[in-house]
């Protein structure tokens, strides 16, 4: 069939429109990862818009040495393992338990799971308990409430819900116990969906500056988004960028605030970008399920 | 009817075998409770108490008494904040934004799909839908430092291009009128690729046959976009806006507290980063708790509402 004339006018138009928003996308990250590697005291003469003019790995050296950023990013990724493994296993655990037919008081538990995504309990409730648990002084205000999430929750019962029930009854004719039915024949079957859910909650949690920002009372136990954030803060509240530190004593450094904070957005956001592209035929398949039945 | 009734009236013996039948049901699944057991906990601990604690919205807090044992203060949190400027302020401010997100941002990732489905070079669609999805796993603590980076009036691209258009450099994240732009933007730019995938699965149930069909009739392509694949996706595009209508009084604290500078706390302060503020900074936790109560049970009627007005008008709900 040909092409009329309108249909040629808008072929260009849309693959101009959708190559202009990949555009818009990609280049902030670009342009920030570009300024990280470029000295930060030339910079601040602008221009810097493509590639590096001056270009260094001070801004990544200086960010690594630094007292806060360096522990703060190995709480975030301690966290980020250790969430994941957590949440994965109680989750699954439970929604396992849900999806099993002639299970008694089923009626009852699904309005106990389902009542909570639609009231929720409000910040301040949820924050003295927190603080009566010892949480908000404590590493684990990281890890327990990620155990669990309303949404993983229903992905992966959805998911087991459409595995055959009859695998499971003639695992249990030959004398299977719930556990090996789970670990041997549910979880491998949901690998994708598993795969999802970790990503989620591993960006989750890699991600979550607020949690400590407001409820973490230790600034030595705050993850590395809410140190960027507190750059962030400090940088907007200051709105004034110092260039190297050390210049009173003498030595002259080329790095600032602001370069340092662009290393350091770049670090966090390198994993990231190395992870996601992998796992997208995985999550975009777990967002349709969910999308169908959350 | 007769076996109803005959149902209904059990006998002394009979209520005793169900109970015991019942009882030997619950054992024979008993590893199953306890493979829930966890995340019972933890719900009753990190949502059921904090439920509870709402009750703090009608108390005077004293830390020694704690919650329960505090004395009672009936409403009178509710009516310091109904009474306040703040709460005029909030609310407007809150659906001010919700609103504008409605409006701007929740078409988008429609639009992107539709767009998206028009595409026939396969790897150019896939490159397209790969990079779209990134801003939405980054953190919105990185989105705003690269904002930061663009608008910085130290070698920011922005002001670069302002001065070479013969204008002054701006401080853009301190300016009061640049707020609502700002927010709007960065959250359809961290949403749009995200929000687009659901839109595209359904796109992908419209049946097939419906478009050769059209075609055979004569239909261009703009016309089975609008007859064909809009009503074909119309159940998706309801039940995303109720979602997003239950979720106005939500207007993304996370993003909004990044954002908010001095300057723009006018226009920039919700009900949730006020309850912040007041709750955890100055502490009032009576009078923030008043608030976020006031907020979930007005979420609640709105989800209810939207459910039952979209229900029955376009026969789509979520329960």
């Amino acid at each position: 069939m040909k092409e009329t004339k309108g249909q040629k006018i808008f072929k260009i138009f849309n693959y101009s429109f959708l190559a202009l928003l990949g555009l818009i996308t990609f280049y902030p990250f670009w342009y920030v990862l570009v300024a990280s590697l470029n000295t930060g005291r030339d910079f601040m003469r602008g221009g810097v818009w493509l590639w590096p003019r001056e270009f260094t790995l001070e801004n990544y050296i200086k960010a690594f040495a630094d007292d806060r950023i360096l522990p703060s990013l190995q709480i975030s990724v301690s966290i980020t393992v250790i969430s994941v493994v957590v949440g994965l296993i109680f989750t699954a655990l439970a929604a396992y338990a849900m999806c099993i037919r002639t299970l008694p008081g089923k009626k009852f538990l699904n309005f106990f799971w389902y009542f909570t995504s639609i009231f929720s309990a409000g910040i301040i409730p949820y924050y003295m308990v927190l603080r009566s648990l010892k949480l908000t002084s404590s590493y684990w205000l990281y890890i327990l409430p990620s155990i669990y999430s309303f949404y993983n929750f229903i992905l992966l019962r959805t998911n087991f819900a459409n595995i055959p029930y009859e695998l499971r009854e003639s695992a249990q004719l030959d004398g299977a116990s719930e556990w090996t039915i789970l670990s041997r024949i549910y979880l491998p079957l949901s690998k994708p969906i598993l795969a999802t859910l970790a990503l989620f909650i591993g960006v989750g949690k890699w991600n979550d500056w607020f949690t400590a920002a407001y409820y973490q009372s230790k600034t030595a136990l705050y993850p590395a988004a809410t140190v960027l954030q507190r750059i962030l803060a400090e940088a907007s509240a200051g709105s004034q960028v110092k260039v190297g530190q050390e210049t009173a004593l003498g030595t002259m450094t080329s790095y600032t605030t602001q370069s340092l904070q662009m290393a350091f957005v770049m670090i966090l956001t390198m994993p990231i970008v190395v992870v996601y592209p992998f796992l997208q035929k995985y999550y975009v398949k777990g967002v349709m399920v969910g999308s169908v039945k959350g | 009817m007769g076996v109803s009734k005959g149902k209904s009236v059990l006998t002394v013996n009979e209520k005793k075998q169900n109970r015991k039948r019942l009882w030997k049901e619950i054992k024979k699944h008993k590893v199953l409770y306890l493979f829930m057991l966890p995340c019972v906990i933890w719900l009753l601990v990190f949502c059921y108490a904090p439920m509870a604690g709402n009750i703090l919205a009608f108390k005077n807090y004293r830390f020694d008494l704690g919650i329960f044992g505090s004395e009672w203060a009936g409403l009178k949190h509710f009516k310091a904040f109904m009474s306040s400027p703040e709460f005029w302020l909030t609310i407007r401010n809150t659906l001010i934004i919700s609103g504008l997100k409605i409006l701007f941002c929740f078409p988008a990732p429609i639009i992107l799909a539709l767009l998206l489905n028009e595409v026939r070079a396969p790897k150019f669609k896939r490159a397209i839908q790969t990079m779209s999805y990134l801003p939405n796993f980054v953190s919105w603590a990185v989105v705003v430092s690269l904002m930061t980076a663009i608008f910085t009036p130290y070698g920011g691209i922005f002001n670069d291009i302002r001065k070479s258009m013969g204008l002054e450099a701006i401080f853009v994240m301190g300016e009061k009128n640049a707020f609502y732009p700002l927010v709007i933007f960065s959250d359809m730019w961290k949403g749009v690729g995200w929000g687009s995938i659901v839109y595209l699965a359904a796109i992908t149930g419209v049946d097939q046959g419906l478009y050769e069909a059209a075609t055979i009739d004569g239909a261009n392509r703009w016309q089975c976009t609008w007859h064909i694949t809009l009503p074909g996706i119309s159940t998706t595009i309801g039940i995303m806006f109720i979602m997003a209508v239950g979720g106005i009084l939500n207007a993304g604290y996370d993003q909004i507290l990044l954002l908010q500078q001095p300057a723009n706390t006018q226009i920039s302060q919700i009900l949730d980063t006020y309850i912040l503020q007041t709750g955890i900074r100055y502490g009032k936790f009576e009078y923030a708790t008043a608030i976020g109560l006031f907020k979930s049970v007005f979420s609640l009627i709105l989800v209810s509402l939207t459910n039952y007005l979209t229900q029955k008008y376009a026969e789509v709900g979520l329960w």
